[in-house]
């Protein structure tokens, strides 16, 4: 099948173009930045903490479909979750929950968001 | 004589295979070329008929193979002016440069000398000079592209009147594989010359395209790769001026590089042989050489010529796409034949991966040059670059699918 048809389906595509987590927090307990140095990408996460639950998280990016949709999917599921349920999420969680069937090389599209969350909650508990 | 392009195709193939129900439209080609049938059959006839270690044996096969993998040296030689002697095979460009580096400058720089380059080289011939310059304590000095994307012999001219003769090297790429932009490459020679700085030319996307002849140009070493100029991967050519061969040291020690060997020491043999340690990639030399017959048998002009008007073609068409920003020369004769260009709003790898889904081969990144995607303000651009195979249908079919891909997204 042509991923295409997968990815830049009609739902896919609404959640790109209207994004809700864009933007930048403006007092965040832990900021993380994260890079693609093969496609470009680029990302800054923010994390709200108090009482180890995320109580806010947005991201500002120079990047992908794919990675955009992939922060907006993954940032909904982690606000209002505890930190150490977060600590505990795998890749492969991640991507199955994702469902995008996503080729080889846009694996790392996906994957920026979700590193970068890793981070800055290993910043934040190193803190 | 212009060339059919259309027939060519017939010679590839690779180009004849679908790609989801699409033909392929394969616009990758300043990454790596497609390959001939004669040159797959060359390295298939190879090893069904005299394969053997060359230098080595006085059996047939050994011979045979020594005499296809001399000529292949000698078909290299010619091709760019050259004498073989002069004609080292290496893996590739990377590795040339890397031996340049290694060999010539980590040996004849000190502190404080100058490597001089531009802006925009690909990291291949970018970071063997950083690395470098760090052990012996010299500096990279930069000469910047313009506006248009372009350089000038007078830019270089500056730069050796500003720093003289700290500048012991200049090492520059004849055509950018960002940019397109071809360089006054014997002006650069020209100028350097004047200051007694030895120059370095990065031809790996200049070969495949232009008629090169190292001799006119004036340079002192030219690397580049067989896999962009129809040949295999695995190959590749570094060219020494021969006043330099003797001077130089090996580079990797063994077998087939020596003269006379004693428990304590060893004496190098005569240029070729003394920078091709080990068992060579004589299969990679013999596709090589077959590449460049076919290439010369359409003629280089020829294909300089087909190139020219694809580019006149893609630059007119994106010129009239408003979110497109093209990078290097809008000129279609002072760049080889590649186009790279950025969407306001849309990402490269979108892009790509919406033009792969129609069957489309184009490049999306920073093209290994990320300090000048940095500096200039783009995360990725995407890149479409063509050979003699492509045809202006290619080019319309490339600029449906960036049109399909603003719709899709905006
Ligand atoms: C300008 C330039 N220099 C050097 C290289 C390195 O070539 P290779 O990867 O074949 O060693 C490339 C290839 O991408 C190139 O475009």
């Amino acid at each position: 099948m042509n991923p295409n048809d997968n990815i830049y389906r009609q739902e896919l595509m609404d959640i790109y173009k209207n994004p809700v987590h864009k933007g930048a927090l403006s007092d965040p307990s832990a900021i993380s930045h994260k890079k693609n140095p093969m496609c470009g990408d680029e990302m800054d996460l923010y994390l709200k903490i108090e009482d180890g639950v995320i109580k806010d998280a947005s991201y500002t990016e120079s990047a992908c479909v794919v990675s955009v949709i992939a922060s907006e999917i993954l940032l909904e599921k982690v606000i209002g979750k505890k930190v150490e349920a977060i600590n505990k999420m795998t890749k492969d969680e991640f991507l199955t929950d994702l469902g995008l069937n996503l080729s080889t090389s846009r694996v790392k599209c996906a994957m920026l968001v979700f590193e970068a969350v890793k981070e800055a909650l290993e910043k934040y508990a190193g803190k | 004589m212009k060339l059919n392009a259309e027939e060519l195709k017939k010679d590839f193939p690779i180009l004849k295979r679908k790609i989801y129900d699409h033909e392929i439209v394969y616009l990758d080609n300043a990454a790596s070329s497609q390959k001939p049938q004669v040159v797959i059959d060359a390295i298939a006839d190879y090893y069904s008929n005299h394969n053997a270690n060359v230098h080595r044996g006085l059996h047939t096969l050994s011979e045979e193979a020594t005499e296809l993998y001399e000529n292949a040296r000698k078909t290299v030689a010619d091709f760019i002016g050259a004498v073989p002697q002069e004609v080292i095979f290496t893996k590739g460009a990377t590795e040339s440069l890397n031996r340049v580096a290694i060999n010539w400058a980590l040996h004849n720089l000190g502190k404080d000398d100058i490597i001089l380059t531009t802006d925009f080289e690909h990291h291949s011939n970018l970071i063997p000079w950083q690395e470098k310059a760090r052990i012996v304590g010299a500096k990279l000095e930069f000469v910047e592209a313009d506006e248009k994307g372009e350089v000038s012999a007078k830019q270089f001219k500056d730069k050796f009147e500003e720093f003289g003769t700290r500048i012991k090297l200049a090492a520059v790429t004849h055509a950018s594989n960002v940019l397109g932009t071809i360089l006054p490459v014997k002006e650069i020679c020209k100028i350097a010359k004047e200051y007694g700085a030895k120059v370095s030319v990065d031809g790996a996307q200049a070969i495949p395209h232009l008629n090169v002849n190292v001799q006119s140009l004036g340079c002192d070493f030219y690397s580049f790769s067989g896999h962009k100029m129809l040949g295999p991967m695995g190959i590749g050519v570094l060219w020494i001026k021969r006043d330099l061969l003797e001077g130089l040291e090996p580079y990797e020690f063994g077998g087939g590089m020596i003269d006379e060997v004693s428990f304590d020491a060893a004496t190098w043999a005569a240029a070729p042989e003394k920078f091709e340690a080990g068992t060579p990639n004589v299969e990679g030399a013999l596709g090589l050489a077959t590449a460049i017959e076919y290439l010369e048998k359409i003629g280089m002009d020829n294909i300089r010529e087909h190139e020219i008007e694809l580019n006149m073609v893609l630059l007119n068409e994106l010129q009239k796409i408003k979110e497109v920003r093209i990078l290097g020369p809008l000129d279609p004769t002072k760049r080889t034949g590649l186009v790279s260009f950025a969407l306001d709003g849309l990402h490269a790898h979108d892009i790509a991966a919406v033009l792969s889904g129609l069957g489309i081969a184009v490049r999306s990144g920073h093209h290994c040059a990320m300090p000048y995607h940095v500096k200039k303000g783009f995360s990725a651009t995407t890149r479409a670059s063509y050979y003699l195979y492509n045809t202006q249908e290619d080019i319309e079919a490339l600029i449906a699918g960036i049109k399909e891909a603003i719709k899709t997204f905006s």
